[in-house]
């Protein structure tokens, strides 16, 4: 350990400067828009947010999508993370590798696969009409299920990675013990994994519900103007509206439970660097 | 019986929903069509050959490959010398220090592409390039210090302890000591910023003009306006040019380890 403060700081402060002055700065200033009318602080602009339908409508789709999204990506996760900890190692590495593979390639390029999908003439709607379940093409597109699907498939991997490591450290013997005992499947999972693996739950199930959230791409492309979430609402307001202050309270809105998120993230991990 | 069969099917299932799509973007991007559908119509390349000949693709991928080694080249000078401080002095405000260059990961990239839009673009006159740049660098940064962090945490501090105690300047001890032991890491970071800052949407939304946006961007903007399968030989392409480069980081560096 080096104890010359001068050292320290003029080694750290650029970095810390430039965030400042780049980040903080800006977005603090554009917050502050949303408290001010007429040099007087004040939380009209919050009021007048939420009294239009629109806007409530959009919050609380935000916030249920997020929900869904997070909740499914825990019971699929479960499901896989379990799978590829039973692997052999080789095997186990192959499939943590493709899991991981999807987060490497551009959100936009994962996205824009969906149309293929489930587009008017996509081969969700070819099937359904060969197997001759309907004549008519489904609307899957531009719907929250199609915004939901693209959700999940673009987060599941970080709720997946997550469990990998909390299940690697169940102990070896808690299942089997379990089932020896007479526990079936649903009390071993409910009684032994979960308590044992919440940790990795809490992780995955944050970063997967700030990732849904906070997603700009996957509403845009899939949902349209027909199922806004708070982002494609906040560059509608921008771009559209041209209204600063109603985009300045969305802003607040997403780093408030961006910000929720990682306070939460952080007493876990601290928490369990003490034990 | 059926526990042996639980785990492939559950992992088959799964990994159709994960990478299956990217598969149907590439198999369209052959199509000889001129609607972006699958199965293809029929088989040809044109389209992969008409994705370098569109002028907007060709700027976008300049001015996102600009960003994406420039920013990261720029973070990792900012980041390392930060890392470094952070690790191995009593730094006073090391807290806050390590709050500012973290902000970027918590603050989502619409809201400051915004903000910069709004109080550097619009009333300083500060170009949309310097904007992305500043933009790009900033979300690079937390990156970079923590994939720098790790590695220097790994690092045993008595080694430049032991080079500055034999006659080394402190400089001296951090190029010719520390440097060289964590060189896998600094390029692991540059890896997952370029990444990152390549595939990056939100926080360029608002940072484009005549000329200068971002090729995701771009590309957002092409497949409103075009439904042909160029945008899915583009995705297709810059799809394999990232696993390429991840793949390679891994085989040669075992890139895992870092991040």
């Amino acid at each position: 350990m080096f104890q010359n403060r001068t050292e320290a700081l003029a080694l750290a402060l650029p970095a810390a400067v430039f965030a400042a002055l780049v980040f903080v700065v800006p977005v603090v200033l554009l917050l502050s828009e949303g408290f001010k009318s007429a040099d007087q602080w004040t939380l009209s602009a919050y009021v007048d947010f939420f009294s239009q339908s629109l806007n409530r409508t959009v919050f609380l789709r935000t916030l249920k999508l997020g929900a869904l999204v997070t909740l499914a990506a825990a019971v699929i996760g479960y499901a896989t993370a379990y799978a590829i900890v039973s692997l052999p190692p080789g095997a186990k590495g192959k499939m943590i590798g493709l899991v991981v593979l999807p987060l490497m390639i551009s959100p936009v390029a994962r996205t824009y696969a969906w149309i293929v999908i489930l587009g008017r003439t996509g081969i969700v709607n070819q099937a359904l009409m060969a197997v001759g379940l309907t004549d008519e093409p489904f609307r899957i597109l531009f719907t929250e299920t199609a915004v939901f699907i693209g959700l999940l498939q673009l987060f599941l991997p970080l709720m997946v990675i997550s469990l990998i490591s909390a299940l690697e450290n169940l102990p070896r013997d808690a299942v089997p013990a379990a089932r020896v005992l007479g526990a079936n499947w649903f009390q071993v999972f409910w009684k032994v994994i979960l308590p044992l693996t919440r940790e990795g739950l809490v992780v995955g199930g944050t970063l997967v519900f700030t990732g849904s959230m906070t997603a700009y791409i996957t509403p845009a492309i899939l949902g349209g103007s027909k199922v806004l979430m708070l982002e494609t609402l906040l560059y509608q307001q921008v771009t559209v509206a041209n209204n600063f202050v109603s985009a300045s309270v969305i802003a607040f809105i997403l780093i408030v439970m961006s910000f929720a998120a990682n306070i939460l993230l952080k007493r876990i991990a601290t928490a369990r660097n003490r034990t | 019986m059926t526990q042996r069969l639980y785990a492939p099917i559950i992992l088959l299932l799964v990994m159709i929903f994960l990478i299956g799509p990217f598969f149907i973007i590439v198999a369209a991007s052959f199509s000889a069509g001129d609607t972006l559908a699958f199965p293809p119509q029929g088989f040809s390349l044109k389209w992969i050959a008409k994705v370098f000949t569109v002028e907007s693709f060709r700027q976008s991928f300049a001015v996102s490959m600009f960003l994406a080694i420039g920013g990261t080249l720029t973070a990792l000078l900012l980041g390392i010398p930060a890392s470094y401080a952070m690790s191995r002095y009593k730094l006073p405000l090391s807290e806050t220090v390590r709050f500012l260059v973290s902000t970027p990961i918590i603050v989502p990239g619409i809201i400051v592409g915004l903000a910069l839009l709004r109080y550097f673009v619009i009333p300083v006159g500060l170009s949309i390039t310097l904007a992305l740049f500043l933009a790009h660098t900033a979300l690079v940064l937390p990156y970079a210090v923590r994939v720098v962090s790790a590695s220097l945490a790994n690092l045993r501090s008595d080694m430049e302890e032991a080079a500055v105690l034999l006659g080394s300047s402190r400089l001296g001890a951090f190029f010719r000591v520390v440097l060289p032991n964590i060189r896998g890491g600094i390029l692991a970071a540059f890896i997952l910023g370029f990444v990152t800052s390549f595939n990056q949407v939100p926080v360029s939304l608002f940072l484009s003009g005549p000329g200068v946006r971002t090729l995701p961007i771009d590309m957002l903007g092409y497949m409103e306006i075009v439904f042909d399968p160029s945008v899915a030989a583009l995705s297709a392409l810059l799809a394999f040019l990232s696993i390429g480069i991840v793949f390679a980081a891994e085989r040669f560096l075992g890139f895992s380890r870092y991040v």
